[in-house]
């Protein structure tokens, strides 16, 4: 939609005389007429139609406005008459402008007299440029720019993975924390953190906060400042400490007015009184994407408690300075190893890491980044080798014209300098094009991006001074690519010998080579994007198959929390749930109802160590972890988990009764190996618990994940007031959705409902980067199908002007059309062949940067290689059938008497 | 200040149309540009409002932003109303005209 804000930046692509006197009020009378339109508009299609006009309007408005700054300068300035003779004299500054002028306008006069080149030209950079400055937008604002932090860039996240599984986590154990603050020397500052929401039950109307638990040290870390009252000091994280918090500054203006008095007030958050004691200042949020309307301090022990085993907090560090993230990595890894020799039973094999803080903020979406900006930038390289072609081709036509210019004492230097200002002004045209389209490409790549809270800039990807100064990159580039090409044509420029040849419009056989060079390389280039598109189609199709254990079709879910004030006690809770659960199956359709702590297929890797109490662990050793979840019955019947022997959680499981578990079948196979587990007693703590069941394995994380082994703890007896709940219906579960909260709600009113959405939704979110990498690499890949096949055929039907006396000879000479059809299409598999195997070659070689991306598939996949070839060669060999049909038909009686 | 009849009016047909409408009254540039439109002379928007930018700068107009919402949107209009200098320009203008039409309506009188 033409904004104000593209507006602005389309206005600084203007001189700023002729933006502040037409641009500005064109573009806003371009806006009101669009506006009104399309509040008229009745259809979707018609906005869409509409949407697209006036984009078009908008470029052709710049276009004017730079037409109009043309004139204005051309009025002012005529080229001196002696530039169009060669200059025997060095020109004076104010000439080689006056100079330049010229040029430009020659070129743009050039560029209209060929309408058919011009189009084609500038669509298809315009393609490669659009395509490279979108995805460089997303990449500036998700990859490069900076956080906002000072020095962002010491920030780091610890990680641990278990390095006998290779499951990595983020929560750090309390005691491993205690130790690892106190014994580091890497960090300036290291510091826990966490994330979570409360209720401010103060005035009539309860309202939610998002609150950030900060340990002793992190806003020191973050460096903030605040703009009332104090920071958050380590003597209010003691145990004991009165309660205190700071608000956020958004918090702050709007729930209070600003009120500067506010600090030194007491807010009842749920059941606790806390003190404001100062405010945040204005923008700060952590993570950078999160909201943080206050902020609480974490309780921190002063000396190491003796859980090392589940995880506590998460936690941030400050590098000092002149170390890197290798310093703090080895650091770490020796911390690691020496508390694995302190606590083995609870360290084993255990190691911390950094990440720094924007990767471990980008996940899985900066390796999916990086990977479509180097596809978009193959694309640009095949959009530039075409555009070479076709000047190429053109220049043929123009070849008696620079000829004459020779001949009447154009320098070659002249010559080459007209044709770099006509490939500067088809650069710059295109990218201005390109600007356009990447404007609304970028905001739908954001769209497609999984739009996980934590990925920083992806709210923020907006066309800004670095995205233009890029573009203005890759308008050099391409100056320079194309400013190659129109040397090459100059050199081969032999005056005499074309004014005296009659048909002087043959390539030399330089510029010959450079084409067939050219289309190679496109071959290669697209072979390269083929073969990556293979891979990850094959990816995801194996993904599809994958069988995660459970059934998500039907299955509604969604997070429940209930008022901490209000279900403070388990009876409170029980009863919630009891009521709740009744009045949600009484909702037409509905199934089944469960409830779970962890939501499968969201990356949640909680583990519990296992041990059997006949097979202790031998001192000095860590018992395996297994995953950890705890789920009511009705879980396992929503999800349609099998229960392979024993029984599922009932009325029987209750707190007063002995303890018990549900294991996955892989626990049997790996532990129970020849015997039946139910019956079976695990160690819990200090006591042990019965296992009375046993059910199919899921991929709890993810589809990628393999099936876990699982234990199963009983919801009947552990009811957290924060659960995921789990319905399944007998129709489209979205039908019951209102139904089961307006079911909640009637039971307790205070109860917050989150994230609803179908299980099958959550399946699919899982994999979504991939399913965006293989959408995008897709049509990349096309494209560049599509512009190597227009390659070729353009180097053909070159070609098979060039031999139509001889293919006519040959024909006299008795050559059937099949040999001449043959004699093409061989010349055609040429180029196919030698372009296979570069990008072959290059093609495994770039497969390892989609190493993180596949599942399922080698990198050496024969079948996509072999599917990669036959596409690319069918298509190049159709592309030449035109020409070599074209060639086959040529009349011999016609072509002789010609000559 | 009078105008010789020998001497060319200061205003070129466009601009005696454009300040023409704003006789009437301050008027936004889209409808200006309309009323020239309907006179058969089609300009780009970006040329129009060079031209109006160019009256500006001579004193005959003056031009001022004023926000109006179109749909959930604001929009910036551009509007334009006539000064005194641009009244006695058009005056002068039309006084040209007026005088060369006499004069030929004369010439016709005394020939025929």
């Amino acid at each position: 939609m033409p904004d104000r804000r593209l507006g602005r930046l389309l206005g600084a692509l203007v001189p700023s005389h002729i933006a502040a006197d037409a641009f500005e009020p064109a573009w806003e009378d371009l806006r009101f007429a669009y506006l009104t339109r399309r509040a008229a508009a009745s259809s979707g299609l018609e906005r869409v139609g509409l949407l697209a006009g006036y984009t078009v309007f908008a470029l052709l408005l710049l276009l004017d406005c730079w037409r109009l700054a043309m004139g204005d300068l051309f009025r002012r300035r005529e080229p001196r008459p002696a530039l169009a003779h060669p200059l025997t004299t060095e020109p004076k500054q104010t000439e080689r402008f006056a100079m330049f002028l010229y040029l430009v306008r020659h070129a743009f006069r050039q560029l209209v007299r060929e309408p058919a080149f011009t189009v084609a030209a500038l669509l298809t950079l315009a393609l490669g440029v659009g395509a490279n400055v979108a995805v460089f937008a997303v990449v500036e604002a998700v990859l490069l720019r900076p956080l906002p932090y000072a020095n962002a860039e010491d920030l780091v996240i610890l990680n641990h993975r278990d390095q006998r599984t290779g499951i990595t986590k983020e929560y750090i154990a309390i005691g491993d924390y205690v130790d690892l603050v106190a014994q580091q020397t890497a960090f300036e500052g290291l510091a826990g953190y966490g994330r979570g929401q409360t209720t401010v039950a103060e005035g009539d109307e309860p309202y939610r906060l998002n609150i950030l638990g900060a340990a002793p040290g992190l806003l020191d870390i973050l460096r903030v400042r605040p703009v009332a009252g104090r920071l958050l000091q380590p003597e209010d994280s003691r145990e004991g400490a009165s309660p205190v918090m700071m608000l956020g500054y958004k918090t702050w203006q709007e729930r209070f007015g600003g009120d500067p008095s506010v600090v030194g007030r007491t807010i009842r958050l749920e059941q606790s009184e806390r003190q404001v004691v100062g405010v945040a200042p204005p923008g700060f949020t952590f993570p950078p994407n999160a909201t943080t309307d206050a902020v609480i301090p974490l309780t921190y022990p002063t000396v190491a408690p003796p859980n090392r085993r589940a995880g506590w907090s998460l936690a941030l560090g400050r590098l000092k300075p002149g170390r890197t993230l290798e310093d703090a990595a080895r650091n770490l890894t020796m911390l690691s190893r020496q508390m694995e020799k302190d606590f083995p039973q609870s360290n084993l094999a255990s190691e911390y890491y950094p990440l720094d803080l924007r990767t471990a903020l980008a996940g899985n979406t900066k390796p999916a980044l990086m990977l479509l900006f180097a596809a978009v930038g193959v694309v640009l390289l095949i959009a530039c080798a075409n555009v070479a072609n076709l000047l190429l081709a053109r220049s043929l036509g123009r070849r008696r014209e620079m000829s004459v210019r020779l001949a009447l004492g154009a320098g070659g230097a002249r010559l080459a300098a007209q044709l770099l200002t006509e490939s500067l002004v088809l650069a710059l045209v295109a990218s201005v094009a390109g600007v356009l389209m990447a404007y609304w490409g970028a905001q739908a790549l954001v769209a497609l991006l999984p739009q996980s809270g934590n990925v920083p800039g992806l709210d923020a990807v907006r066309i800004n001074g670095n995205v233009l100064g890029f573009t203005l990159g890759i308008v050099v580039l391409t100056t320079l690519v194309f400013g190659l090409v129109a040397a090459l044509t100059v050199r081969s420029q032999k005056a005499v010998a074309v004014l005296n040849t009659a048909r002087g419009s043959s390539m030399s056989a330089r510029a010959r080579r450079a084409t067939s060079m050219l289309v190679v390389a496109e071959v290669a280039l697209a072979i390269v994007l083929l073969v990556g598109a293979g891979l990850i189609l094959r990816s995801f199709a194996s993904l599809l198959a994958v069988d995660p254990g459970f059934r998500t079709a039907n299955v509604l879910t969604m997070n429940l929390r209930l008022p901490g004030n209000r279900y403070a006690d388990r009876a409170a809770r029980d009863g919630f749930y009891q009521r709740a659960f009744a009045e949600i199956r009484a909702v037409p359709g509905v199934r089944e109802v469960g409830a779970a702590v962890v939501t499968p297929l969201t990356g949640n890797n909680w583990t519990s160590a296992f041990e059997r109490p006949e097979h202790p662990v031998p001192p000095g050793e860590r018992p395996p972890e297994v995953g950890w979840q705890v789920a009511s019955n009705g879980y396992f019947k929503a999800l349609q988990i099998p229960l392979v022997s024993g029984r599922l959680f009932d009325e029987r499981d209750t707190p007063q009764a002995p303890p018990v578990v549900i294991i996955s079948e892989a626990i049997q196979q790996q532990y129970f190996p020849n015997e039946s587990a139910v019956g079976k007693r695990v160690r819990q703590g200090n006591q042990t618990a019965e296992i009375v069941g046993v059910v199919g394995n899921i991929r709890r994380a993810g589809l990628r994940d393999v099936p876990r082994a699982d234990m199963y703890f009983p919801f009947e007896t552990n009811q957290p007031g924060q659960i995921s709940l789990f319905v399944r219906t007998s129709s489209e579960p979205e039908r019951s959705l209102q139904a089961v909260q307006a079911a909640i709600k009637r039971v307790e009113q205070y109860a917050t409902v989150e994230d609803a959405q179908t299980l099958a939704h959550v399946a699919s979110e899982s994999e979504r980067v991939t399913r965006v990498v293989l959408w995008l690499l897709g049509v990349f890949a096309l494209t560049s199908l599509a512009l190597a096949a227009v390659g070729i055929y353009g180097v053909m039907s070159y070609a098979v002007r060039q031999r139509t006396r001889e293919i006519g000879t040959r024909i006299a000479l008795g050559a059937t059309r099949r040999n001449i059809l043959w004699l093409v299409l061989q010349q055609g598999a040429t180029i196919a062949a030698v372009g296979t195997v570069v990008g072959l070659a290059t093609g495994l070689g770039a497969t390892r940067f989609l190493s993180s991306i596949l599942f399922g598939v080698s990198k050496t996949d024969p079948l996509t290689l072999g599917g990669a070839v036959v596409v690319l060669v069918v298509t190049i060999m159709l592309a030449c059938y035109v020409p070599a049909r074209r060639a086959a038909s040529v009349d011999p009686a016609k072509t002789l008497a010609d000559q | 200040m009078s105008i010789s009849p020998r001497q060319l009016p200061p205003l070129s047909h466009l601009q005696f149309l454009a300040l023409g409408v704003l006789l009437t009254g301050d008027e936004p540039g889209r409808v200006i540009r309309d009323v020239v439109a309907s006179y058969g002379v089609r300009r780009t928007g970006a040329a129009f409002y060079q031209l109006m930018a160019r009256l500006e700068r001579d004193g005959l107009i003056e031009g001022w932003y004023e926000p109006i919402v179109v749909g959930d949107q604001a929009v910036r209009e551009r509007r334009y109303r006539i000064t005194a200098a641009g009244s006695r320009a058009w005056r002068q203008t039309r006084s040209f005209y007026e005088t060369v039409a006499a004069a030929a309506a004369e010439r016709r009188l005394s020939n025929a």
